[in-house]
């Protein structure tokens, strides 16, 4: 791995020149050194301060999501609730608006019932005293046609015959 | 005019004189040194800046925070399991580690770290020493149960064998991988950019030629993107395919 054209190269070095310069073992002294000093260095800042905080701000950030992820649930979870107690709520003030609707329209329909009974009772009752009057007045019209027809024929009789007939005679004369 | 396309990968040190020496071996500050620092810093403190524990909506940069995070998160969870995230700070570092070195790497005149041998040799051997130390932890004298798989008993041996070197292998396969990628994508780039100069400067017919290879330079640098994220993330799923092999020995995958 010699290469040519580093021979004649840069004498202001101090470092024994000439070949593979990653090969001239004069310099792996101070390489080592330095390489173990800044190693060390970052590894200690990256194990002590670095490497914590980073881990933190990960940490730190993952907690606020999940927390407000955890939040956002339970938001969506009372929301949830919240629409559920309402549908129930509406639900039931439904139920009960049916219900007092039926109920009133069942009082409704027995109250027109009940009315229209009294109204159809009140009519027949009417109308059987309108009967009754009727009958009552044909009876005594009847009766005085009768009684009109009994004088007339006592009087007939009186007037040709002379003779008084009673009024029951009569009234059986005339077959009634 | 340094058209070597070597010459990017080259460790020069920013001081002349070196700050210290560890038995023996002097230790310079290097330009390496500095991209490594520059990488370390931007990547811990754009981490750290960005992020803020309280904010629900993130911002541009939090979610790329964010998003590393749990990309390299989900990639552990998804190969090793619950108990493998143990492991997150390790992986996350090398991920970030690896990811900024290439992509510093690919502004043009800085330095790819991850570019040498001696770092992602470095690396992945951490990594294999991770997964040793980790198995031998949870799983005692047991942890030789990796190299054994179920077989009739007369392979065994040979299985054994192919184990053993097959895991004596992870750490360079881990390490050139990278290495060569960032080699090769940087070197190529270094090349056609060498190609642009020269057919600029030839001048006459040459110079208009000159659009040809710095149209391809803006296709491989595309790839390169690609790379320097692929490789990153090769290199942090593979530690843990290694360390769920470490935790679960050949249980379940």
């Amino acid at each position: 791995m010699q290469e040519h054209g580093a021979t004649a190269e840069t004498t202001e070095v101090p470092h024994k020149e000439g070949g593979f310069p990653p090969f001239d073992t004069t310099s792996f002294p101070s390489q080592f050194f330095w390489l173990a000093i800044t190693f060390a260095f970052l590894f200690t800042m990256v194990w002590r301060v670095a490497g914590p905080r980073i881990n933190s701000a990960i940490t730190n950030r993952r907690g606020a999501i999940n927390g407000a992820i955890a939040e956002a649930g339970k938001a969506r979870a009372d929301a949830e609730a919240a629409q559920a107690k309402y549908e129930l709520a509406l639900t039931k003030a439904r139920t009960n608006a049916n219900a007092l609707a039926e109920e009133t329209r069942t009082r409704l329909n027995a109250e027109i019932a009940k009315a229209k009974a009294d109204a159809d009772a009140k009519a027949h009752e009417a109308m059987a005293a309108a009967d009754a009057r009727i009958t009552a007045t044909r009876e005594s019209a009847k009766q005085a046609v009768t009684a009109a027809a009994r004088d007339a024929a006592i009087a007939i009789v009186e007037r040709l015959t002379g003779d008084k007939v009673s009024a029951d005679d009569a009234a059986k004369a005339l077959g009634n | 005019m340094a058209l070597n396309p070597m010459e990017q990968f080259s460790i020069k040190p920013l001081v002349a004189e070196p700050l210290f020496s560890i038995a023996g071996h002097p230790i310079y500050f290097t330009n390496q040194a500095l991209l490594m620092i520059m990488v370390a810093l931007a990547s811990s403190l754009f981490l750290i800046l960005s992020v803020k524990r309280n904010r629900l909506v993130p911002t541009r940069g939090q979610s790329m925070s964010e998003m590393s995070y749990e990309f390299v998160a989900n990639m552990i969870h998804s190969t090793t399991g619950e108990d493998g995230l143990k492991f997150f700070p390790f992986v996350f570092t090398l991920f970030m580690f690896v990811l900024c070195s290439n992509f510093f790497g690919m502004v043009p005149g800085s330095f790819t770290v991850t570019s040498q041998i001696a770092v992602t040799l470095a690396l992945a051997s951490l990594v294999i020493l991770v997964v040793i130390v980790t198995g031998i932890a949870k799983h005692g004298w047991r942890f030789i149960m990796l190299f054994i798989p179920k077989a009739p008993i007369y392979i065994l041996p040979l299985l054994f064998l192919i184990e053993l070197i097959s895991f004596c292998s992870r750490p360079i396969s881990l390490s050139v991988r990278l290495f060569a990628n960032m080699l090769a994508g940087h070197t190529l780039l270094a090349v056609f950019a060498g190609f642009v100069v020269s057919l600029g400067a030839a001048g006459g017919i040459y110079t208009g030629l000159a659009i040809a290879p710095l149209l391809l330079m803006i296709g491989i640098m595309l790839l390169e993107l690609l790379v320097a994220f692929l490789q990153a993330y090769v290199f942090a799923i593979l530690t843990c395919i290694y360390l769920n092999e470490a935790l679960h020995l050949h249980d379940h995958h």
